[in-house]
């Protein structure tokens, strides 16, 4: 169905080709998952697919890409629109129109379709996807995961017979995830339909690829026909295969079950395994506090008496389904809202009081979009800025930032750094007042398992400055790896308070992966697992 | 109002520029928009119009079928996806603009983003900016009338202009454009005005545009009418927009300019066929024009 | 009328709002202007789209009250020519010469008074049968009647509405943003810092979507013969200058009756508008793209776009009627003169013979936020 040719692309003005040598041929039907960290090419791979690289973006291909039986040489990318669907990695950035049924329309009136036709198609795309409840919904109501299937459904209608997906679940939550996993799924299976996807979560996806293209550094791009074989050699790999790697297990596990088949033994001989010592509760005083708190919007209660205590050194995990209140929680805590009851306090203040350099000595917050943060035309304007708010010594936001990201150029645009850079400078930027109270919303939104990695570490070492970090977040391997205490928000209520190893191993819904696979054994992450293991087993 | 022709400048910035028969049409579409504005200064007394209140309506459908005609002749075939992404862009921000000003015939910030978008991107593509922002910002606010064709035309001018402005850079060119701003404000309210004038005031008054009399005293009379209906709000407003060009201008046009780089317009895109089939290169943002081959 | 709720045709609005406006035009006779006023604010009321622009009537009810006012108010500033009754006797202070030596002030006549309150009237009765159009029709919908010629203005102006709130959204969300940076978010200086960040986030977006459209066809226009595209440009070229021709004829000409006006004039005009149009048209055709769920054009379409035009045909035969005229001269109660009331009263159809606004679309409306 594809087939890549000795494929290399080099970018204009760049030295060295972003991908190399790429000859790879993908059969119909097959789901395809692209494996790379950030800035491996991932990207250009997929665009080269329906010939968006070179033809929109400039730059030279060398060898041949054909889809579908047609040379992307010869056709441009409106030219295969009816056989190649392409959704980038933000569809909302992509949306022509303003309603769902209309944006679902759109390809085919480009392609001039047929009324009559066009009408069918929508029905049926509606129904594949799950869409008929929203079909006259503005598409600025929607939720990340619908978004994501109505972009889905918007390239379908033109009937391709390839669907490249970059990043489609990256930034969505478990659930959202799920629907839209599930609908590509359905397009493999029933309507056979050749899917390539990039996603930085393999844990999601990997077991459901028939086959993986692994991108090594220097733009080769290697074909493992089956993903087990992919995965064993994979910089990047989900916990339940770096797990496997560790114990040795052949063939490498993909999903929890076949781990658990796998993980039997391991279990019996850990069984006694103690976990790792919870840190003791901090006896100091809390540094945020909230308080019998009443909030929302207008009527709509959001929150209800609900009473939270962040200490010092805590790293607090606020989970919960989408609209339990996470982010109105965090915002409170900001003083970016004011609570419709009971008290609010930080640090002795009422956030909402706060302004200036007394507002970001005492709390950082990181939104969801942290470019919402960054507004200079560089980085070192913008660190020169984030000085001059905090009050820092010049020089301050820099440092933080350029220990983490050496490779970025002062002269960069924020809007030009990738999106794990972009957290770090916001971070970068927040620090620099050194805030007793950092706060984060879905830090971990986009980013790849290095950049996560990182992330942690930074969290980490807040907490032992003495500092205190409240994250809302979906992601239970980063609580695992990262939290000392577990918040559960559900329908405005707080439903679980307590430290994070025992709210981990108490519901699966908060279970990391190898939670799933060594329960009972009470271990949480790959490393926990490597520290209790006897040296002798094989790894 | 003068005639862009196809611009001499040719540059990777230009996302659209226009052919000569375009630069054709424009013209003439420009001169008839003209005449239908200054139509009450020479308008003779023999004249139908001078004895009708309808004229406003009728000359603002067949200048809105004109605008039809002359934005199909300067747009279509001529702009690829990414210039036409950018065009969205630009008139939404302009549109966005649109409720800080009211009225009809002022001048708005909306204009702002005209100039400084036909300021970095050519004299064809601030042209047709003007034409949609306007028009987008009328469906918006529900401000469709029979004064949509005219405002769309004046914008366009006001869009067209700042792109052929002469080049400079720096303090200077943000200097240039606030400059351009008040002039561009205070014809652009000349014109409406003038539109407006003849609706609102017919028969006896005063102020009223007497058919056939001289131009001179048509002027003056039209000149008192501005003076005591919109001056008030026109000459503050220019102010406004001068400070907003001053302040925002330069960062502004840095990131049209940015954007404009990342797009790639002009980019080439070059299939090199290693086994001997031959190189191929196909213009990146081809127009629509030369798709299939 | 048993027509299942749908949304009318957005043509048929404008051509039935159109039509009033026409027939506003023709006359000052107030009782004729506030009945059409009426007529329009009864349609409304009957079959308006819930949601924002639904509240235009009210908009442009309140504008071309200002309209009046302005205009009565130029009749103070001014005065008048000083013919018959006066009113009030203000006084007088001439202007220089080059202000066509006006003067301020001087006596105000009942006859100047009414003439200019039946004159703003009259404009205030057009606004208002736009504004009704406006409220009628949901402005987006406006689109579908974009032919096919104008494919990419088309594009682009949904593009520029779609990303327009959004663009309101983003500014809300950073000036949250910044307070978090310890900056101030008040003041024009606040504003412009924020609204920079925004349009350079919406620039960005411009790259991400235009390589959305490119994937999905956008452009994929058929190519034009070079013959057809001379004769196009050919067409449209002698078609405007067919208008200025005719332009010119209109400004020096004489009345209708008089040599020569039937050359030049309205003919000439409307004639080279028309041929332009047709070479756009022409143009037109190489745009190979079709419309989703078109709007039908059924007989409740006809019935409403015909009941305005009816008005506008009436008006337009009566020509200068004295009893379109509101009386200045003496001052005194107009007339209500039988068949333009009759002609009026038929544009008041619409309120029962279009079919009524589906609830769905309500519901839909309310949920977009405003």
């Amino acid at each position: 169905m594809i087939r890549f040719a000795d494929v290399t692309v080099t970018y204009d003005g760049a030295v060295t080709p972003t991908l190399t040598g790429v000859d790879v041929t993908v059969p119909e039907g097959e789901l395809v998952l692209v494996v790379g960290p950030t800035g491996s090419g991932k990207s250009t791979l997929l665009k080269t697919v329906n010939g968006l690289v070179p033809h929109f973006t400039g730059g030279t291909l060398h060898g041949r890409v054909v889809v579908a039986d047609r040379d992307t040489a010869l056709n441009p990318p409106r030219e295969l629109a009816d056989a190649v669907g392409y959704v980038a990695q933000d569809p909302q950035q992509g949306f022509v129109t303003d309603s769902v049924e209309d944006e679902l329309a759109y390809t085919m009136e480009s392609l001039a379709v047929a009324p009559d036709v066009m009408r069918r198609r929508v029905e049926d795309t509606l129904d594949l996807l799950g869409l008929t409840s929203l079909r006259h919904r503005p598409l600025r109501s929607l939720s990340g995961g619908e978004r994501q299937r109505v972009a889905i459904g918007s390239v379908l209608t033109a009937h391709p017979r390839v669907l490249v997906l970059d990043e489609p679940t990256s930034a969505l939550d478990p659930q959202a995830a799920e629907e839209v996993l599930a609908a590509v799924q359905r397009l493999v299976h029933d309507l056979g339909l050749t899917v390539v996807m990039s996603e930085h979560r393999l844990e999601r996806v990997v077991q459901y690829a028939d086959r993986v293209l692994l991108l090594r550094p220097g733009g080769q791009v290697v074909d493992y026909p089956d993903p087990a074989e992919a995965m064993a050699v994979s910089p990047l790999a989900p916990a339940v295969v770096d797990l496997g790697r560790l114990a040795g297990w052949q063939p490498l596990p993909l999903s929890i079950r076949d781990a658990r088949r796998h993980a039997a033994g391991l279990r019996e001989q850990l069984a006694d395994a103690a976990p790792p010592p919870a840190p003791p509760p901090s006896a100091a005083a809390a540094v945020a506090q909230v308080d019998g708190v009443t909030a929302g919007y207008r009527d709509v209660s959001v929150l209800r008496e609900v009473s939270v205590q962040v200490q010092p050194r805590d790293i607090v995990a606020v989970m919960g389904r989408n609209g339990a209140g996470k982010s109105t929680l965090l915002s409170l805590i900001a003083g970016q809202q004011a609570p419709q009851r009971g008290t609010v306090r930080v640090a002795g203040h009422d956030p909402t009081g706060l302004q200036g350099p007394g507002l970001i000595r005492t709390v950082g917050f990181v939104p969801q979009e942290p470019g919402d943060l960054l507004w200079s035309e560089s980085v070192g304007q913008e660190c020169r800025a984030a000085d001059v708010d905090a009050g820092a010594p010049p020089g301050t936001t820099w440092t933080l930032f350029h220990d983490l990201r050496p490779d970025v150029a002062e002269a960069t645009h924020p809007g030009d750094l990738s999106e794990g850079t972009r957290l770090t400078l916001a971070l970068a930027v927040m620090l620099a007042g050194d805030p007793q109270v950092l706060l984060l919303d879905e830090p971990t939104r986009g980013l790849d398992y290095c950049a996560k990695e990182q992330l942690a570490q930074l969290l980490r070492r807040r907490a032992e400055k003495g500092r205190a970090v409240v994250i809302a977040t979906h992601d239970v391997e980063l609580v695992a790896q990262v939290c000392t205490r577990m918040v559960m928000l559900a329908d405005g209520d707080v439903v679980l308070d307590t430290d994070s190893r025992s709210g981990a191993v108490s519901s699966p819904a908060f279970a990391p992966q190898v939670a799933k696979v060594m329960a009972p054994v009470p271990l949480l992450t790959v490393a926990e697992v490597r520290d209790v293991l006897p040296q002798e087993v094989p790894s | 109002m003068t005639a862009p022709a196809a611009s001499p400048v040719a540059g990777s910035d230009r996302p659209l520029r226009l052919a000569w028969r375009s630069a054709a049409v424009l013209t003439l579409v420009s001169l008839i928009g003209l005449a239908m504005f200054v139509w009450p200064l020479f308008v003779s007394a023999q004249s139908d119009l001078a004895h009708s209140a309808d004229a406003p309506l009728l000359f603002a459908v067949v200048l809105a079928l004109l605008v039809v005609v002359l934005a199909n002749e300067v747009m279509s075939g001529q702009l690829d996806a990414k210039a036409l992404a950018l065009l969205g862009v630009l008139a939404a921000a302009a549109a966005a603009l649109r409720p800080l000003g009211s009225g009809v015939t002022g001048f708005q910030p909306m204009f702002v983003v005209l100039i400084l978008g036909g300021r970095a991107l050519g004299p064809g593509f601030g042209f047709c900016l003007g034409l949609v922002g306007m028009f987008a910002s009328a469906l918006l606010t529900g401000g469709v009338g029979p004064w949509l064709p005219f405002q769309m035309l004046g914008a366009a001018w006001v869009g067209m202009g700042a792109g052929l402005l002469p080049r400079c850079g720096g303090r200077l060119e943000v200097a240039l454009l606030a400059g351009y701003g008040v002039v561009s404000a205070v014809l652009y309210g000349f014109l409406l005005n003038l539109w407006f004038w003849p609706f609102l005031v017919t028969g006896d008054a005063g102020v009223a545009f007497v058919p056939g009399d001289a131009l001179s005293a048509n002027l003056g009379r039209f000149l008192a009418f501005c003076l005591v209906t919109s001056l008030g709000f026109d000459i503050p407003r220019a102010i406004g927009n001068v400070v907003l060009i001053l302040v925002l201008g330069g960062p502004a046009l840095r990131a049209i300019r940015r954007a404009t780089r990342k797009a790639h317009f002009g980019a080439v895109a070059t299939f090199a066929d290693q086994n001997g089939g031959g190189d191929s290169t196909a213009p990146a943002s081809a127009s629509a024009r030369s798709s299939a081959r | 009328m048993t027509e299942p709720p749908r949304l009318l045709h957005p043509g048929a609005w404008w051509l039935w709002a159109l039509g009033l406006a026409t027939a506003a035009a023709r006359t000052t006779n107030p009782l004729l202007l506030l009945l059409i006023a009426a007529v329009a604010g009864l349609v409304v009321a009957e079959r308006r789209v819930p949601g924002p622009w639904s509240r235009s009537y009210t908009a442009f009810l309140k504008f071309g009250l200002i309209v009046i006012a302005v205009r009565v108010g130029l009749e103070f500033v001014f005065g008048g020519t000083g013919l018959g009754v006066v009113a009030v006797e203000l006084p007088s202070v001439p202007l220089p010469s080059w202000l066509a030596g006006l003067t301020l002030g001087g006596p105000v006549t009942w006859d100047g008074l009414l003439g200019a309150l039946f004159e703003g009237l009259r404009l205030a009765v057009i606004l208002i049968c736009i504004g009704a159009a406006n409220s009628l029709v949901n402005p987006s919908r406006l689109l579908r009647l974009v032919p096919a010629a104008l494919y990419e203005a088309g594009v682009a102006v949904v593009v520029s509405m779609t990303l327009a709130p959004v663009l309101i959204t983003d500014i809300d969300r950073l000036r949250r943003a910044r307070r978090l940076r310890g900056r101030s978010t008040r003041g024009p200086r606040a504003w412009g810092q924020m609204a920079l960040p925004a349009f350079s986030g919406a620039l960005d977006r411009s790259v991400a979507l235009a390589a959305s459209m490119d994937s999905r066809g956008y452009g994929r226009a058929g190519d034009q013969p070079a013959r057809v595209r001379h004769l196009n440009t050919a067409l449209v070229v002698a078609g405007l200058i067919g208008v200025l021709l005719g332009l010119y004829g209109l400004l020096t000409g004489g009345t209708p009756g008089s040599p020569g006006s039937g050359l030049f004039g309205w003919p000439v005009l409307l004639a080279g508008a028309a041929l332009a149009a047709a070479g756009s048209l022409l143009a037109g055709r190489r745009v190979t793209r079709t419309h989703y769920r078109p709007d039908p054009w059924r007989l409740p379409e006809w019935l409403v776009a015909v009941s305005g035009l009816i008005p506008a045909a009436v008006f337009v035969a009566l020509g200068a009627n004295p009893e379109l005229t509101g009386p200045a001269s003496p001052p005194g109660w107009p007339p209500l003169p039988l068949v333009p009331a009759l002609a009026v009263l038929v544009a008041a159809l619409p309120a029962v013979v279009a079919p009524r606004v589906p609830s769905d679309t309500a519901a839909e409306r309310e949920a977009v936020p405003a």
